[in-house]
């Protein structure tokens, strides 16, 4: 039984395109990215597959049964971190976390407060009150509370710092080991590659593609600036250069193809400074998508 | 039903209903405490009142007995001001309780909980209404109270039930009114303005109609046309078929708010 599969799903809102013919398999204990520019349709799949948009067409099951038909069982085994974390306002994070807890018949709250001294949430404070950052962490901890088999996780990395980042993913590969199913959303290219198995790209509301993450890794582009110590006269570029431009002794470019050969070209050359980067999500798609 | 939401809701929505029924407690504590002094100047109020222009007596419902009997001048507060302030509490209570979690972005977490639509659209449905009918409740408990202290033995409870269960009826209208605007209507507006618009508007209509043969035709698009307050009408009585005509429109209206509902999309 697959923990998510689409079959042409498509979700009009009125004239306007949300997402179109989307189909996608992902295998009950995968880590699954979904990359994608801000307004591509990731939000709008994720809400569709919760219920809470109505899908103009197509199909999609979750652990086998209807999202349309069955949302009540489904939701009971997912965990949902919305990109931004609205709650009532008037309630603490404990009141909040409880109140979550009490729908999935879960009336013994120690689960709470281990993982607010984790996530380092002071469980007292009004929602109002919190960051943007301690909002995430309250609803971090409020996808995971409940032992979800399929978490569904819509940028969940923006707000929080890097300390917290990690503690994040430390707690994502646990439940992974779990064998929790995680379907992870992102704009951000190096975090679907360190943690997921196979990443789908959409763009424009359509899937461009379904890859595996070394497959994604071997069309891994750099940007690289290079300074060289007096500008070369005949300089012979490498295999895999693209888009090289001038800027007095700083020359940039692009690169796509093995480290190895880029790195031994480097070595020939009479450089003050080098740097490598990796581009912005913007640029692989202008490449290959 | 779901309990956990319904506790939650009912907490939430309290101190607004303790507010609005404060109220209108207030309103008939007073009119009813001062009927006594009332009725000792009723001769006086009733040639004050045969001074007052015939077309604005007959659209306050005030006729030459109105201050001789206790429900006569209970009754210039209840249709007018106790009816009308409920109708407003009950009606944006009816818009605001679904359309609150779009508008302040929570129905993305309620409706990601294990609930059916459905359940949530009952649940809240049972608030609402133990919200408006708490608050009918309470008012009327008071008002038997005191008309039964200052009555003496000459109240005619049959027109004292007659009046309440008009007014019942139009609580449970406005209520289903408001839920359905709520749901026709983008959810991220305020419902506080318009509701208070149309029960007032509602009312005036039918408070015009009354002045005058020539425009009456206009009260039939009110319902306080159909459920009325005229109690000095000897004639007063039930309007049954009134009550189960509302009911009817409530149930409809309630009805394609459930359906409006399970489609909607939840915007983010």
């Amino acid at each position: 039984m697959l923990a998510i599969q689409t079959k042409k799903l498509c979700k009009y809102y009125g004239e306007d395109l949300g997402v179109k013919d989307i189909s996608l398999e992902i295998e009950q204990g995968e880590i699954f990215g979904f990359i994608g520019p801000n307004g591509a349709g990731k939000s709008t799949l994720i809400r569709t597959l919760l219920g809470l948009l109505i899908p103009t067409s197509g199909s999609a099951h979750i652990f086998g049964q209807v999202i349309t038909l069955s949302g009540e069982t489904i939701r009971k085994d997912i965990g949902y971190l919305p990109s931004e974390v609205n709650y009532y306002d008037e309630m603490s994070s404990r009141e909040l976390l409880e109140y979550h807890c009490r729908f999935y018949g879960i009336y013994d709250y120690s689960e709470i407060k281990r993982l607010a001294s984790i996530f380092k949430l002071d469980l007292n404070k009004k929602i109002t009150d919190l960051s943007f950052g301690n909002r995430k962490k309250c609803g971090i901890i409020q996808s995971l509370i409940h032992k979800p088999k399929l978490l569904i996780m819509d940028e969940p990395t923006s707000g929080l710092d890097p300390l917290m980042q990690r503690v994040f993913f430390e707690i994502l590969r646990d439940e992974h080991e779990r064998g929790t199913t995680i379907f992870f959303s992102s704009h951000i290219l190096s975090e679907v590659q360190n943690l997921c198995h196979r990443a789908a790209i959409i763009k424009d509301g359509e899937i461009k593609a379904t890859e595996n993450i070394q497959s994604l890794q071997k069309k891994q582009m750099k940007k690289v600036a290079l300074v060289f110590a007096q500008k070369p006269e005949h300089l012979k570029f490498t295999e895999g250069i693209q888009n090289e431009e001038w800027q007095g002794l700083k020359l940039t470019f692009e690169y796509v193809g093995p480290l190895a050969n880029l790195i031994n070209w480097m070595s020939s050359l009479d450089l003050l400074d080098a740097i490598l980067e990796e581009p912005d999500l913007e640029s692989i798609f202008m490449n290959y998508y | 039903m779901n309990r956990n939401l319904f506790s939650k809701e009912f907490k939430r929505n309290k101190k607004t209903l303790i507010i609005w029924s404060f109220i209108v407690i207030i309103l008939t504590v007073l009119v009813l405490s001062i009927f006594p002094y009332m009725k000792d100047m009723g001769d006086d109020m009733a040639v004050m009142m045969s001074k007052l222009p015939e077309g604005m007596t007959k659209s306050m419902g005030i006729n030459m007995d109105t201050f001789n009997t206790i429900l006569g001048m209970y009754n210039t507060y209840y249709g007018v001001y106790i009816i009308v302030l409920l109708s407003i509490y009950a009606s944006t209570t009816g818009a605001t309780i679904l359309s609150k979690e779009e508008k302040e972005k929570t129905a993305e977490f309620l409706l990601t909980k294990p609930l059916s639509r459905k359940n949530i659209f009952n649940t809240k449905l049972l608030v609402l209404f133990t919200l408006s009918v708490s608050a009918f409740l309470l008012q009327t408990l008071t008002a038997v109270i005191f008309v039964f202290v200052f009555g003496g033995e000459e109240v005619q409870w049959s027109v004292f039930t007659t009046m309440h269960t008009h007014g019942l009826m139009l609580i449970l209208f406005f209520t289903c009114l408001g839920l359905f605007l709520s749901m026709v209507l983008k959810s991220k507006m305020n419902f506080m303005g318009m509701t208070v618009g149309l029960v007032f508007g509602s009312y005036f209509l039918n408070a015009i109609a009354k002045t005058s043969d020539t425009i009456s035709w206009i009260g039939y698009f009110s319902p306080f046309h159909y459920l009325d307050f005229s109690v000095s009408d000897p004639s007063y009585s039930l309007n049954f078929a009134s009550v189960v005509v509302i009911l009817f429109i409530c149930i409809l209206l309630l009805v394609t708010s459930y359906k409006m509902y399970a489609k909607k999309d939840i915007s983010a």
